[in-house]
């Protein structure tokens, strides 16, 4: 059924985000913990129109404009539990967030092929955690995990402690088969050792 | 203390998300490890997104938009996952360790092996793609880089220690960028020597004596590196 749309409707929305940072965040809060969507509809109703003209002045491209506003917004919806209210407003949190998608679609459009993208730069996409699911979970580190660990370690040191813990060689003998001093040999087990133990405890 | 950043024109660029990757990363890794310009570039974002939505719009509804937000709310959830790419805050030569600015955590894990070049000269190239070199550069105390200039331009960031020219001290945390008119002769007088990421778009033209005699050379283990 159709709806003839109401006189008021055609006032201009003026709101501007100072104004409404304070509901914006209570929206995004719920949207977090609740997936609610008539919250998520409300940060969408006022952002979406305002990135669309943003992105068409930036792009000149409606296509490209829309694409945009819509990747941003299908990260507010997805990624809502990023946002912290203490670190900033929902509005530098979400311009943020279109800054970096325009930023790599640029690079796409230019062609370029260096390899720098906006998580590098500005990670406020990057999860904290490793995944919300994942640590409820009761899980043992087991030596599969201390693998991956192992992978993350420098070349060299992985090395070493693939030879001495592996192939159970002594330091001396990595030392001589490397040629490198038995000192850096040590210092290299010391470190990974070191490393390692690090690595387990941010998993705990 | 940090003597030389990025100018204030690069900064508001930076902020806007304009600047080209390459210096991207550099004045990212730059903020990453002076708060001055972190807080410049952080209050430059917050005015650009007060700036963006301050804006008036027409309030009625938008067939466009009502459609997309149907897709949103309909797209399966955590389709938006990242990959994580494992990061290494640590960077070892020769059995000295660095830690690195977060900028440059990602990079590391794609550096190549050390090579050891004149002097007490180590370089160890990055493949960042495009046709620019990457190169992380550590000169050990009392070691430098013969005399050069710059093709192209050359952005430097100083991750640890620091070195000296002809006219400057560079010290952590220093961001610099060299252009052809800039000939000098980098050495490191430091204890712990000093490394260094540098992103150069051309070749270094070394301009002096035996290194020039080499240049053919080093001209090929700076090129050859970035195939890497």
């Amino acid at each position: 059924m159709l709806i003839g749309i109401p006189l008021e409707d055609k006032k201009r929305d003026t709101v501007k985000p100072k104004d409404c940072a304070a509901e914006m965040s209570a929206y995004l809060g719920t949207v977090a913990s609740k997936r609610c969507k008539v919250s998520f509809s409300k940060v969408f109703g006022y952002f979406a129109p305002r990135l669309r003209s943003y992105a068409l002045k930036q792009m000149g491209n409606e296509a490209l404009a829309m694409e945009l506003v819509q990747d941003t917004m299908s990260n507010v919806w997805q990624k809502a539990h990023l946002f912290n209210a203490e670190k900033g407003s929902p509005s530098t949190w979400i311009f943020t967030i279109a800054r970096n998608i325009r930023f790599d679609m640029l690079r796409k459009l230019q062609n370029r092929k260096e390899d720098v993208c906006s998580d590098d730069l500005w990670p406020v996409l990057c999860e904290q955690t490793a995944d919300p699911n994942e640590t409820s979970l009761d899980q043992k580190v087991t030596l599969e995990q201390v693998g991956q660990y192992f992978e993350n370690l420098p070349l060299k040191q992985k090395a070493v402690i693939e030879a001495i813990y592996i192939d159970g060689k002594s330091q001396q003998e990595v030392a001589d088969e490397l040629s490198i001093p038995l000192g850096t040999v040590k210092s290299r087990t010391r470190l990974a050792l070191q490393r390692l133990k690090e690595m387990l405890r941010e998993y705990d | 203390m940090i003597r030389f950043h990025p100018t204030n024109q690069t900064l508001v660029s930076f902020a806007e998300g304009l600047t080209a990757p390459n210096e991207s990363l550099l004045v990212s890794a730059h903020c990453d490890m002076c708060d001055q310009c972190a807080t410049r570039v952080a209050a430059l974002v917050e005015s650009n997104a007060e700036q963006t939505f301050n804006e008036c719009i027409p309030s009625q509804a938008d067939h466009a938009l009502g459609n997309m937000l149907d897709a949103i709310l309909s797209r399966p959830e955590a389709s938006l996952k990242r990959k994580v790419i494992p990061n290494q805050n640590l960077l070892t030569i020769d059995g000295k360790e660095f830690h690195l600015p977060a900028s440059l955590q990602r990079l590391a894990s794609q550096v190549g092996d050390w090579s050891h070049l004149v002097g007490k000269l180590w370089q160890a190239p990055v493949s960042l793609g495009g046709k620019n070199l990457a190169n992380f550069i550590y000169m050990e105390n009392g070691g430098g880089v013969p005399e050069h200039t710059h093709i192209g331009n050359e952005l430097t960031l100083v991750i640890n220690g620091s070195f000296e020219d002809e006219l400057h001290h560079y010290q952590t945390g220093d961001y610099l960028s060299f252009n052809h008119l800039y000939i000098h002769t980098p050495t490191s007088n430091a204890k712990e020597g000093c490394l260094v990421f540098s992103i150069i778009d051309q070749p270094l033209q070394f301009t002096s004596g035996w290194a020039k005699l080499i240049n053919p050379l080093s001209h090929l283990y700076f090129k050859v590196s970035t195939k890497l």
